[in-house]
């Protein structure tokens, strides 16, 4: 027999898992165009009071540099000078008067999302309209609510909103729930049935009876009380899909191994098996960012959000069931809420495309 | 099998008592309480005597501790009592009775619309796979699927009822329903009930829509579809007779997690077009704190729920002859 010449080629090593996932996940279009998307209004959500506001992003007053418009994340940002020297929040007039040699950067709309815009704030720029005449103009891109606050504004800051209570809650609902069934899973015994138990009496009770009754115990919920509630209510799905994975890979020979070496209970179950748990969590969790902002829209647009002032997308649209007329107060935040719960959804899809092993055959 | 049943009707009774405490203990320790409902409306000048006060408070059951009033509630609940109403002073039983039937026409319609009208889509989409009108269709019923419910249902009631006039606004019958004609009834109510069972429906279309067609995909994938191909089966008898048996056992479970949600109806929805279902007799309970009400709502919701997990797992072990509970 001829022997060989040349040595056999090594095999080209494996990029790992997750660089294997992410190159299947590139190829898929439309996931990726989501993505961009999710981008797009993680930057618009960043950037929003560099966008729509009616305080100035950065400004020299009186020798100093202050950023007043950080006091739309937070009212304690906003440097109380210009509570002391009576600006009224009107930013415009009073920094040319008070302050001859004061310049400031403006966002590149001039409106507020909590209150109607005057005559003259802005030079040239006329009263925000309500009501029938709100409809979408040069200076209302969006146009504007009943009450004439603009719903452009609105719509950016709300986008923040929004996007932070997909991130949180799922973020409280994924901890909760990978803990609970990663232990449920990986002990067994009494403590899964305990825990199992759990976990169906979480489920079966009404959603919108524990989320009504844990905003009507706290006094005054903020946005962050609704994103801890809408966290502690969403984890069991998750805790069922972690359950059932930790089941599957606790016989597997890894762990056989880790155990025969002495490696702790907790060690295993989180430097061991929930690595390779987490590809079937992954596109659920995804899911359930999307239908956390769908929950909270829902709330606000039944009057049980963050109280007023609180430009969510869902306030926008309980605005619009008192007259429906108004169009724009329709169809400017449902396409948001649409778009926003579509790419997460496509996401995810594409997130189980990508990870899951089985669906692939000839790299389809 | 019968052991299996016994045992997970007796777990799904302790988990019942376990939700059904919990609920009650919330729904107490919210501020607020029927006594101050009922006093809010009252005349504030007139003064209320210690001993209307009490009485008022006994009547409420709220001068007992939680898990005391809770314990006379459980009594009640086994002798079948549920009490009266605190908002609408009738018993229990009959105000949820008056409201389960507008809900069950809005479920009921659009569950059986939603599997009637999937399965052929979803088998169409699977015929014409990877052809132009088929990713249309996906796309399509992807977006739908996207759409929140009462987005459409706010968009739908401004294009037809507001701008074109075409169907009424609100509520399940018109006024003067009693003097209409039985046909003229029927004619209103369908009117009625077009927006809300549309808003019902499209979004579980879509999801068994694109069920069917994921779970058809994977099983035209399989041995035995090419063995009855390669026989000469037609395609029509490949796909009915050897393909879409396969599927069904997914989703007959489904059909078995969508039964809690016969009942417990779109809160959101029935806001919207103020029908007068259980999802809306929940949310008026729960404003006015009316305790017995919300305790009966919720004992329907939770033995809907179990009841819909028992029968998704035995369906399954009908449906599948390699899954057995003994």
């Amino acid at each position: 027999m001829p022997t060989r010449k040349t040595p056999p080629r090594e095999p080209p090593a494996s990029r790992g898992f997750w660089k294997e996932s992410w190159r299947r996940f590139r190829r898929r279009k439309l996931a990726m165009a989501a993505l961009c998307f999710v981008g797009f209004l993680a930057i618009v959500a960043i950037f929003a009071p560099a966008i729509a506001g009616a305080k100035p992003i950065v400004c020299k007053y009186k020798g100093r540099l202050y950023f007043p418009a950080l006091g739309y994340f937070n009212p304690r940002w906003e440097n109380p000078v210009f509570y002391r020297d009576r600006f009224r929040r009107i930013y415009p007039q009073n920094l040319k008067d008070k302050d001859p040699e004061s310049w400031a950067i403006w966002p590149l709309v001039y409106q507020d999302p909590y209150r109607r815009v005057k005559q003259d704030e802005w030079p040239g720029q006329p009263e925000n309209p309500s009501g029938a005449e709100g409809r979408p103009n040069r200076f209302n891109w969006f146009g504007t609510n009943q009450a004439g606050v603009d719903v452009f504004a609105q719509m950016v800051h709300g986008t923040t909103i929004a996007l932070l209570v997909g991130f949180v809650s799922m973020g409280i609902a994924a901890a909760i729930g990978i803990t609970v069934g990663s232990i449920a899973g990986y002990l067994g015994g009494w403590v899964d049935i305990v825990l199992s138990r759990a976990i169906e009496v979480v489920m079966c009770v009404p959603t919108l009876v524990l989320i009504l009754a844990l905003v009507a115990i706290l006094d005054k919920p903020t946005i962050w009380h609704m994103m801890a509630i809408i966290g502690c209510t969403s984890w069991t799905s998750i805790a069922r899909l972690g359950r059932a994975e930790f089941i599957k890979l606790r016989e597997s020979d890894f762990v056989v191994a880790a155990r025969a070496l002495g490696v702790g209970q907790f060690r295993i179950m989180f430097r061991y098996i929930l690595p390779n748990a987490l590809a079937p969590i992954l596109a659920p969790i995804t899911f359930g960012i999307a239908s956390a902002i769908l929950i909270e829209s829902s709330l606000s647009f039944l009057g049980f959000g963050a109280p007023p002032p609180n430009p969510s997308w869902g306030t926008l649209l309980n605005s619009a069931r008192s007259n429906l007329q108004l169009w724009w107060l329709i169809v400017c935040p449902g396409l948001a809420i649409f778009l926003a719960v579509l790419s997460y959804n496509l996401i995810g899809e594409g997130l189980q495309d990508a990870t899951d092993p089985r669906l692939h055959d000839g790299g389809r | 099998m019968l052991s299996y049943l016994i045992r997970r009707v007796l777990i799904g009774c302790l988990t019942l008592l376990l939700i059904t405490f919990i609920v009650y203990g919330l729904i107490r320790s919210m501020p607020g309480s029927p006594l101050t409902v009922q006093m809010a409306e009252m005349d504030p000048s007139r003064k209320i005597r210690p001993e209307d006060y009490a009485r008022m408070q006994k009547s409420f059951g709220l001068d007992k501790p939680w898990w005391q009033a809770y314990g006379v509630w459980l009594g009640n609940v086994a002798r079948l009592d549920f009490g009266r109403s605190f908002l609408q002073k009738q018993p229990v039983a009959k105000v949820i009775g008056e409201r389960i039937g507008p809900t069950l026409l809005l479920s009921l319609t659009s569950l059986l619309l939603a599997y009637l009208l999937s399965i052929p889509m979803g088998l169409y989409a699977t015929v014409r796979n990877g052809h132009h009108d088929e990713r249309f269709l996906s796309t399509a019923l992807y977006m739908l699927y996207s759409f929140p419910t009462f987005v459409t249902a706010l968009l739908l009631q401004m294009l037809l009822a507001v701008k074109l006039e075409l169907l009424p606004l609100f509520d399940m019958h018109s006024q003067g329903y009693e003097q209409m004609s039985s046909w003229e009834q029927a004619w209103d109510l369908f009117k009625h009930a077009l927006m809300p069972v549309a808003c019902y429906t499209y979004g579980s279309l879509a999801y068994e829509s694109r069920f069917i067609r994921a779970n058809m995909q994977e099983v035209m994938k399989q041995d035995y579809i090419r063995t009855a191909r390669a026989k000469g089966v037609g395609p029509l008898a490949v796909i009915f007779h050897h393909a879409f048996r396969n599927t069904l056992i997914p989703f007959v479970t489904l059909i078995g997690l969508t039964l809690p949600t016969l009942l417990s109806g779109s809160v959101i929805i029935e806001q919207i077009f103020t029908w007068p279902g259980l999802g809306r007799l929940f949310f008026e309970s729960i404003s006015a704190r009316d305790y017995p009400t919300i305790m009966g709502l919720t004992l329907v919701f939770s033995v809907m729920t179990l009841l819909g997990t028992l029968v998704a797992d035995i369906l399954y072990a009908v449906v599948d002859p390699r899954i057995s509970y003994s």
